[in-house]
């Protein structure tokens, strides 16, 4: 210390200046950096506890965001239970689930609309990176080829817990932010997606101008036409007799040829074959096929009658009219109209249910297939089967929609996947994907970006002995999932102020008198809380009286079907689980009993499996019934808490399929012939416990909660109401269809697996109007806890599959519809094969995608509030409408 | 009918749940034991130190929440995430054998391997390179379902958020490998099932004649 030091001794405290370098460093605010650190810890606290997610969900894992927002998981003790309907006022967007290429504007759009800071969760496997629908041709390899994620979250689909795991990720990462260095002041910082555009694919526009070089180049088209194709086999032919056994190649050759034919993706090498053959065994008959016994569904006209029809059809219409194809009727396509309409309103059984109606593509022609049933004679399915050429686009029918309104949409999907045109459709434009899309994805000839072979299972993508591995995208030249026609030239006009997807179905409306203002069309959805995923309506509004109402739907097309008809049949199993993901055991029992169909007596279902799948069927009922009334009430105005009532219950449900099966949602349970585990130990006494101490009271609880409700009564008597007639004609499904008054369950009307051992009461409604969906379901309960105390009951010990657990299933040839009383409605999956590992037609009839077609009917004259019950008592379920 | 009697009765509904939130838990005696930190009245205010697992089930009235992270569902043994392989944990040998079937199943073709050689270039039945795509991977179980090797199982962990996909969610054979002591611990009923049980009684077997024959190789 010098002398000169004019301070006071006692003023100047020496201190060790180690202690002095540890306090400047820890205690000490002692520079900016430093005194905002300050101030960071308690922004970021502020922002990471009030984290409010955008009220968006995409597939299946919006179902379990939705869940971990209810009762039993309660995203609020972590602030964010606030989901905003707004993109404007959320601070975090969950990208839960399948990122479709359609939707994929939308959800740049939402992004850029949100204010800054704004985080991305991309939660389960298809947001992260295309998941198990990666292969399909509208699916987005990964949200975050285009937005800036912060956190994943694998799993498929991840559960409630393992979500709100993401977001406590999500807060740490806030933790570490700091205000210097925040993006969001940065003005020189744009993080605002540019909106992609549909094309003729997605396109990103960042990268236009290499997509263009690439697709002048042709690149993909190169590379695919080196690859094997599928295998086209031509469409049945009627039953010859049996002296020209062996002339053209697929009846000739064995199972084996084929599938080694279809593995080399050689076309049927039907000269080879027969080169081959006669030096090697020269006395052996040709081996055939395994053919399945010929019947359009299990519940059938029968042979003899079919003869009968097909006769009367021949008096009628002129000889040579209709022909038996493999138990169905081959008609002329002209003569099309007059034969429906003689079947629908002439014929002693009225065929005034459309069923389904869907069509396969095969070398020498598009056959569209009709199955029709009758409310008044139930059980009586028949198959009318009309042909078109084969050639892309040259395929023409006439329209039935006018005589089956049920076919409206159903022809549009067949226009839309295959390029068959209906004449005088009222409307016909693509369904699923959009105008101006380069493909019609459902013929053979088509090979996705992704494409790797015909059939599963693909070659491995390990490069030997190099330590290396290659994703999806790199087997494309474009490096995404994208394919342009080599020859498209629009480049210039592409522009995401575009609206194409919804563009064309603009409602038309007829003026109402007393109102005079103008009219206008409202687009509600595709992101809208009340649409019950990614669904969207173009409304047309005079004043506030809906006037027309068009549906936009694709928005979640994940190419189900183009993707099953390269698994084998036992890889689709979990793939039928995400088709209505509330309902995933009933799905896999339709498909189940599909292929059990054509294995015919090869598989005999044990009685304990058969039981145990019954079960499992009513619990799926209780469930979605439960979350089909919680979501009902929330879109009339009582805000969540009937539906946490509800969802508190399916919780306890999914706990059972949890134990049983591994997986809440996606149980993937059923097997060919069986189920895929026995029940574990204790099951049965918890589930017999659930089921007689606490569902009825529980469903009783919720009828004296909701059922006298004056607001609910106002609200839905007489509300979008559909008459009997009407629900009938529309092909519409479930309680939909019951509500109206039509006794017609599937469990009763073509009873499948074990259901006419159970005492049970199909519910009917009488006014098909709001409040008698509601109730339908609500009693529809009362009638599955019924069945299950009966099951249960009567739950035998023994096998639950009827040989050996194998993957190496073997399906004879022909085709299959099974049907099967899903909770939304009549469950359809109509499956060709044709002998080999995989289905060669596959098909679902989702009761969701038909109740839709009567959605216009209901709303107009309704009001824009009304749209939203109305579509909430459908209780669609969008991975099932898009598949 | 009285207007607003439906209403009334509903309100009681709810008042009844309300109330029981509350009545509940005090009277199972279990209130303070699991909202807080210990049996006191005080330790309301802790933190609890161990994770608790929640049971629900047909009894379950009044709070429904399960207060992730500090309390947790019960996990079943079946539950699947993502596939894991086992190596058994006396010698350290991966149970895997390399012959496809997971990958033959998998419906999303998430599962690619190579076989490993021998230094004489034979094939050995050992898996060299084995990797699983977890952006594709669908968690349905059908791998383990069918492996007949019980070498692929499904683990029961879902915490795995991340701030990174590419990097990380393609799993190797080192990230996927798990100790047959681990997965006895975590599917105990499948490890003990005659199956299960069976499988491992042939592989001692085989092990053991293996031995034999080195044993006898070496003396001879």
């Amino acid at each position: 210390m010098s002398a000169q030091s004019t301070a006071r001794p006692e003023w100047t405290v020496v201190i060790d200046p180690v202690l002095q370098k540890e306090l400047e460093q820890h205690i000490f605010v002692t520079s900016w950096p430093k005194l905002l650190e300050m101030v960071d810890t308690v922004y970021n606290w502020g922002r990471r506890s009030s984290l409010w997610p955008l009220g968006f969900g995409l597939a299946c894992c919006a179902i379990e965001m939705i869940c971990s927002a209810c009762s039993r998981f309660d995203i609020s003790r972590f602030g964010a239970e606030v989901f905003r309907g707004s993109p404007r006022q959320a601070d975090v967007m969950i990208v839960s689930g399948t990122v479709t290429k359609t939707m994929m504007p939308m959800i740049a759009r939402l992004y850029d609309q949100m204010p800054e800071p704004k985080y991305v969760i991309s939660m389960g496997a298809c947001a992260n990176g295309g998941g198990p629908f990666k292969e399909g041709y509208n699916v987005v390899s990964g949200v975050d080829k285009y937005l800036p994620v912060d956190v994943y979250i694998p799993g498929c689909p991840p559960s409630p817990q393992a979500l709100l795991n993401g977001l406590i990720a999500l807060q740490h990462k806030i933790d570490g932010e700091s205000l210097a260095d925040a993006v969001w002041y940065k003005p020189e910082v744009d993080r605002d997606i540019p909106v992609p555009v549909l094309g003729p694919d997605l396109i990103d526009v960042r990268f236009l101008e290499i997509t263009a070089e690439k697709t002048a180049q042709g690149l993909l088209d190169k590379s695919q036409a080196a690859m094997p194709k599928p295998l086209i086999i031509p469409a049945p032919q009627p039953e010859k007799p049996a002296e020209e056994p062996a002339t053209p190649a697929p009846v000739a050759l064995s199972a084996a040829d084929r599938l080694r034919a279809k593995m080399a993706g050689t076309p049927a090498p039907a000269p080879t074959a027969e080169e081959v053959k006669p030096a090697a065994k020269p006395a052996a008959p040709a081996k055939k096929i395994k053919k399945a016994e010929a019947r359009p569904t299990l519940a059938w006209l029968g042979n003899e009658k079919l003869k009968s029809l097909s006769d009367r059809l021949n008096e009628k219409f002129g000889a040579g009219t209709s022909e038996i194809i493999d138990a169905g009727l081959l008609l002329p396509a002209d003569k099309l109209r007059a034969i429906s309409e003689f079947l629908k309103s002439d014929h002693a059984t009225r065929y005034n249910y459309l069923a389904s109606l869907q069509s396969v593509h095969y070398e020498d022609c598009i056959e569209v297939n009709y199955h029709l049933d009758s409310t008044v004679h139930p059980g009586t399915v028949i198959l009318l089967r009309v042909r078109v050429a084969e050639s892309e686009g040259q395929g023409e029918l006439p329209t039935v929609s006018d005589i089956w309104p049920g076919a409206d949409f159903q022809e549009r999907e067949v226009y839309d996947m295959m390029g068959v045109k209906f004449t005088n459709h009222p409307n016909l434009t693509r369904i699923l994907m959009w105008e101006g899309y380069g493909y019609y994805p459902l013929r053979k000839d088509f090979l996705e970006p992704y494409y790797e072979g015909p059939t599963k299972v693909f070659d491995s993508r390990v490069e030997k002995g190099h330590g290396y591995h290659y994703r999806a995208e790199e087997i494309n030249p474009y490096g995404t999932n994208m394919k342009i026609p080599k020859d498209f030239t629009g480049w210039d006009n592409l522009s995401a102020l575009d609206d194409i997807k919804g563009k064309n179905l603009m409602p038309g409306g007829v003026q109402i008198s007393e109102l005079d203002t103008d009219q206008f069309v409202v687009s509600m959805g595709p992101q809208h809380p009340s649409t019950h995923g990614v669904f969207r309506m173009n409304i047309r509004l005079d004043g506030e009286t809906v006037v027309g109402l068009k549906p936009v739907m694709g928005y979640m097309h994940r190419n189900h079907e183009k993707i099953g008809e390269r698994n084998t049949y036992l890889m689709n199993f979990p793939f039928t689980d995400r088709l209505d993901y509330i309902t995933s055991m009933g799905n896999n029992f339709g498909y189940a009993l599909a292929v059990e169909q054509l294995m015919g007596d090869d598989v005999k279902v044990p009685e304990r499996a058969d039981y145990i799948r019954v079960i499992m069927a009513e619990l799926t009922r209780v469930a979605s019934h439960m979350w089909g009334i919680g979501f009902f009430l929330n879109d009339i105005g009582a805000f969540f808490t009937p539906a946490l009532y509800a969802i508190e219950e399916r919780e306890l449900i999914l706990d059972l399929f949890e134990w049983a099966s591994g997986s809440r949602m996606m149980c993937n349970y059923f097997r060919f012939g069986g189920v895929a585990f026995d029940l574990p130990k204790g099951w049965k006494e918890r589930c017999e416990r659930f089921v007689y101490d606490r569902l009825d009271g529980k469903i009783d609880e919720l009828d004296r909660f909701l059922s006298a409700n004056e607001i609910l009564l106002d609200r839905s008597k007489g509300v979008g109401a559909l008459t009997a007639e009407q629900a009938i004609a529309f092909s519409t499904g479930g309680p939909v269809l019951r509500a109206s008054g039509v006794n017609y369950d599937i469990r009763r009307a073509a009873p499948y697996s074990i259901y006419d051992r159970f005492d049970f009461n199909v519910v009917v409604g009488k006014n098909g109007d709001l409040y008698d969906r509601y109730y339908v379901r609500l009693l529809e309960m009362r009638e599955s806890v019924k069945i299950l105390k009966q099951a249960i009951r009567d739950l035998p010990e023994g096998p639950i599959l009827p040989g050996k657990k194998t993957y190496q299933i073997k399906v004879p040839a022909g085709e299959s519809y099974s049907r099967v009383e899903n909770p939304k409605g009549e469950l359809g999956f109509y499956v060709v094969s044709d002998g080999s590992p995989t289905a060669y037609r596959y098909h679902i009839r989702s009761p969701s995608f038909l109740n839709l077609t009567a959605l216009e009917t209901m709303c107009v004259g309704a009001t824009v509030a009304d749209v939203v019950g109305i579509l909430g008592s459908l209780d669609i379920v969008l991975g099932e409408v898009d598949r | 009918m009285v207007i607003g009697k439906g209403i009334l009765i509903g309100h009681l509904v709810t008042i009844r749940r309300f109330l029981l939130t509350f009545t509940h838990d005090f009277k199972i005696g279990e209130f303070f034991k699991r909202r807080g930190g210990g049996e006191l009245a005080v330790d309301f205010f802790t933190r609890p130190k161990n994770q608790t697992t929640v049971k629900q089930d047909y009894t379950t009235e009044g709070i429904f929440t399960v207060e992730y992270p500090d309390e947790r569902l019960p996990v079943y043994e079946r539950f699947r995430v993502l596939p894991v392989l086992v190596y058994d944990n006396e010698d350290g040998n991966v149970r895997c054998t390399c012959c496809n079937i997971c990958a033959k199943v998998c419906p999303p073709q998430c599962i690619w391997m190579s076989q490993a050689h021998s230094p004489e270039g034979k094939p050995v039945t050992l898996p060299e390179e084995y990797y699983i795509d977890m952006d594709v991977c669908m968690n349905c179980g059908m791998c383990s379902e069918y492996c007949p090797f019980d070498a692929i199982k499904m683990d029961h962990n879902f915490e795995l958020s991340n701030y990174e996909r590419h990097q990380t969610h393609i799993y190797s054979l080192q990230d996927l490998l798990v100790s047959s002591e681990f997965y006895a611990k975590t599917h105990p009923d499948a490890y003990a099932s005659p199956e299960e049980v069976a499988e491992r009684g042939k592989v001692t077997k085989k092990k053991d004649q293996r031995l034999q024959k080195a044993l006898q190789l070496s003396r001879g």
